[in-house]
């Protein structure tokens, strides 16, 4: 048997786990969240803290660190946005902030914003409702674009471009939600 | 092989030996304890043949009373007769006066933040209160099971915040009891509900208990229940409908507000007396002194309707949290006996467009899926499927930035356990420390949010502004409990807390009343402890031989294996011993000598999980 490299494998478990690799998938964008979850469901039942409530206090906070990496990279792969930006740092260093220019982006941005600002003005559902289908639309083209950049890495730029567009169309849902919960009050 | 030959003759615990297990349900108005016999959870009866147990909790000179006796006893001796103590569970004096009720018993402020109540034996914090039912329903459990408990699942309302949850905790601690889990109530009503109907797909726990409402939305896929959203309100229940009543008793009767408490008493218990009957008749007839008056179902219906619409935001907006469509919900289940109420059936009915099912007992089920996922916990194996609770944090996690702003670390909704890291820097040159304020809620500004614990990183090294990086980590665990780690990453200095709320008792608080229920208690306290640890021990060693039989040759060396083996001898002997310390110093040791495989283990325990699936995947 072989101690050492057992040991060595335990030091790197952080460092080493490729999310992708944990699921027993490739790396890509395109990723079936319905099988996802099932594997997901599969391995958590292996590694979760209840599974070692009679075990000692040592495996017991080790089982805590594990579960929640595999929530982490459950998280991340089901997140489009997520998986977008990983598949990114996978490929390169990302940095935190965009410093990439998207001129094109910046104008719809700047629509989407004032639209936004409307609605919370006039307090309608049903128009909320149809500015959410037009940012659910214009999501799945960008996510749609990313798929067919990432994997050439001569198209790296674009491809940084459409998640920094796909983070900003995050947001812009967190903030619909926000009014939807404070129109609903 | 040789692993087989450690145990000596007549010490290996028999292997397929029960380990003793409850959950309990420690509810605002009524507490049970449950356990799996035979492969059937149910919950224990008392002497009398009744399960629930009034939480209500009576202070005499010289003893304490826990049961209906001491809520009967609420009018006549209303400031020694703690009722609905739950919903002053890990809240501070402010909040408890913000709760929009008049409470009539005589605060006073202890050394931590909690309120205390003045009673006949002293002042009395709400933890110690609790702590009275549980040690009531200990016994019980110990009784009806016939030995020491090895631990217990204790449910809370899943929208319980950090400081609610811990002071649950620590009560169970000061009752004498092992929490295995802390599970959240819709969850633990899931568990119950999901196995018994063999349900799959998503189902909606809807639960108004006694002082607390909860919504939980789960997705049921073959015996794992994996919580999609929760949400709800710490502070709405059944009692609030009782207090609307009281109210309108008030008005109608043109009594000035302020009651004596006898008389505030009385009156509750006229309004929740009335709050039942009103479930099958559509009138009801009150009178209070010279007053007399007829509440009708319409009338009742107008003064709950604000409240019941409370809890239909929670739901909606827990069905916005949860990305799941209304066609996808396969039922709604309703949990807690406020659900009786036909007005909450009816607003729940429309809203999510089905019948909810109100056939399995609303005030058993919570505790039955707490026992069921206690015996899982103590390792008793069901017949049948695995099951496993994946659950969330109901609240988001932050701290205080710049401007008075809460950065979110962790975002509600988020599958525990969780760990997340942010980093964040010094804003003045030469700055040598950091106050880190953790906060929960999810409101934008500070002061709308519940601060949890506030704590200083100190020694950075002097730097210039925005040169420091101070790394913080929050690691939630599965009982839904905060720890946050500051770390200086350059030169390594850290700070770490277990959060210990605001609102909870000083370390110093749970110690002094730790030693005072041990001098009070009826049985011997130190033969209690050793049988504790002697358990701990036994645990221990057991767990240590089951891996050693099946990993030792492959993880451990010769030399490891040794040093391991003579630890789990050492520790067989002194547990026979009455030496309390040794066996806990022991044990310790023992602990450490198997770190290592532990984590090596756990290793090649997801190494070998992966490899399953893969060769899975091939064959599919």
């Amino acid at each position: 048997m072989n101690v050492a490299a057992a040991k060595a494998s335990v030091c790197s478990m952080a460092q080493r786990t490729d999310y992708f690799a944990l699921f027993a998938l490739q790396p890509s964008f395109a990723v079936d969240t319905a099988a996802l979850a099932v594997m997901y469901r599969q391995l958590a039942k292996d590694v979760h803290p209840d599974r070692f409530a009679n075990a000692s206090a040592a495996e017991q906070r080790k089982a805590v660190e594990l579960a929640a990496e595999l929530n982490d990279a459950f998280q991340t792969l089901k997140s489009p946005t997520q998986r977008a930006l990983y598949l990114l740092r996978q490929q390169a260093d990302l940095p935190e902030e965009t410093t990439i220019q998207d001129n094109e982006f910046l104008l719809q941005q700047m629509e989407w914003r004032e639209q936004l600002e409307a609605l919370q003005e006039q307090a309608d559902l049903k128009a909320l409702e149809h500015f959410k289908q037009a940012l659910k639309q214009a999501r799945s083209e960008i996510d749609d674009a990313f798929a067919s950049c990432v994997e050439d890495s001569q198209q790296r730029l674009q491809a940084e471009r459409l998640a920094r567009r796909m983070q900003f169309l995050d947001k812009m849902f967190y903030e619909v939600r926000q009014l939807e919960e404070r129109l609903d009050d | 092989m040789a692993l087989l030959q450690i145990a000596e003759p007549g010490q290996s615990p028999q292997p397929h030996q029960q380990r003793l297990a409850v959950g309990i349900d420690l509810g605002t108005t009524n507490s049970l304890v449950a356990t799996v016999r035979s492969g059937i959870a149910e919950a224990l009866p008392d002497a009398d043949g009744r399960v629930a147990l009034a939480s209500a909790v009576r202070y005499h000179a010289d003893h304490v009373e826990v049961g209906c006796s001491a809520r009967e006893a609420a009018a006549s001796d209303p400031y020694n007769c703690i009722l609905s103590v739950k919903r002053l569970m890990g809240r501070g004096l402010a909040d408890v006066q913000q709760l929009g009720e008049q409470l009539p018993y005589r605060f006073q402020a202890g050394k931590s933040h909690m309120p205390f109540i003045e009673t006949v034996q002293g002042a009395k914090s709400p933890v110690e209160v609790s702590a009275h039912i549980l040690q009531v329903l200990r016994e019980r459990g110990e009784a009806a099971l016939g030995g020491t408990l090895t631990g217990a699942v204790i449910t809370v309302p899943a929208y319980f915040d950090d400081a609610q949850r811990q002071a649950t905790k620590d009560a169970a601690r000061l009752a004498g009891l092992n929490v295995l889990r802390l599970l959240n109530e819709p969850t633990a009503a899931a568990v119950a509900y999901g196995l018994d109907q063999k349900t799959e797909g998503v189902v909606v726990i809807y639960d108004l208990g006694g002082g607390t409402f909860d919504v939980s939305i789960l997705r049921l896929s073959r015996g794992v229940f994996e919580v999609l959203a929760t949400g709800g309100d710490s502070a709405l229940g059944g009692d609030d409908f009782d207090h609307a009543i009281a109210r309108w008793m008030i008005e109608q009767a043109d009594l000035s507000s302020d009651l004596s408490p006898s008389e505030q008493r009385y009156l509750l218990q006229q309004a929740c007396a009335a709050k039942e009957l009103l479930t099958m008749q559509d009138t009801v007839e009150m009178q209070y002194k010279n007053w007399q008056g007829v509440l009708t179902r319409v009338v009742f219906e107008g003064l709950i309707e604000p409240l019941v619409a409370r809890s239909l935001r929670a739901c909606r907006r827990a069905l916005r949290d949860s990305d799941v469509e209304l066609d996808e919900i396969e039922s709604v289940v309703m949990v807690g006996g406020s659900t009786r109420v036909p007005l909450v059936r009816a607003r729940v009915a429309e809203l999510f467009n089905c019948t909810p099912m109100t056939d399995i007992d609303p005030d058993q089920v919570v505790a039955i899926g707490a026992a069921i996922q206690a015996d899982t916990l103590v390792g008793n194996k069901r017949a049948g499927e695995e099951l496993l609770l994946l659950d969330v944090t109901p609240l988001s996690l932050g701290l205080e930035t710049m401007g008075d702003l809460v950065e979110k670390i962790i975002p509600r909704n988020t599958t525990i356990p969780v760990t997340r890291a942010q980093d964040f820097t010094t804003a003045r040159d030469g700055q040598t420390a950091m106050v880190v304020h953790v906060l929960q809620g999810e409101r934008e500004l500070v002061s709308d949010c519940r601060s949890l614990a506030r704590f200083e990183l100190r020694g950075i090294p002097p730097m210039v502004a925005g040169a420091a990086k101070i790394r913080v980590t929050f690691q939630v665990d599965a009982d839904g409990l905060l720890s946050v780690t500051a770390r200086e990453l350059g030169s390594g200095v850290e700070a770490s807390i277990q959060v210990k709320p605001s609102y909870g008792l000083t370390d110093t608080e749970i110690s002094g009343m730790l030693k005072e229920s041990f001098e009070n208690a009826a049985n011997d306290k130190h033969a209690r402890a050793l049988q504790e640890q002697r358990v701990d021990a036994e645990r221990l060693l057991e767990t240590v031989r089951s891996a050693l039989q099946a990993d030792a040759d492959a993880l451990l060396t010769e030399q490891e294996r040794v040093l391991i083996e003579e630890r789990m001898r050492a520790l067989d002997t002194v547990r026979k011993t009455e030496d309390i310390n040794s066996i806990a110093r022991h044990i310790q040791q023992l602990n450490h000598a198997t770190n290592e495989f532990a984590a090596r283990r756990l290793d090649a325990t997801v190494k070998a999980a992966l490899a399953g699936r893969q060769l899975n995947e091939m064959e599919g």
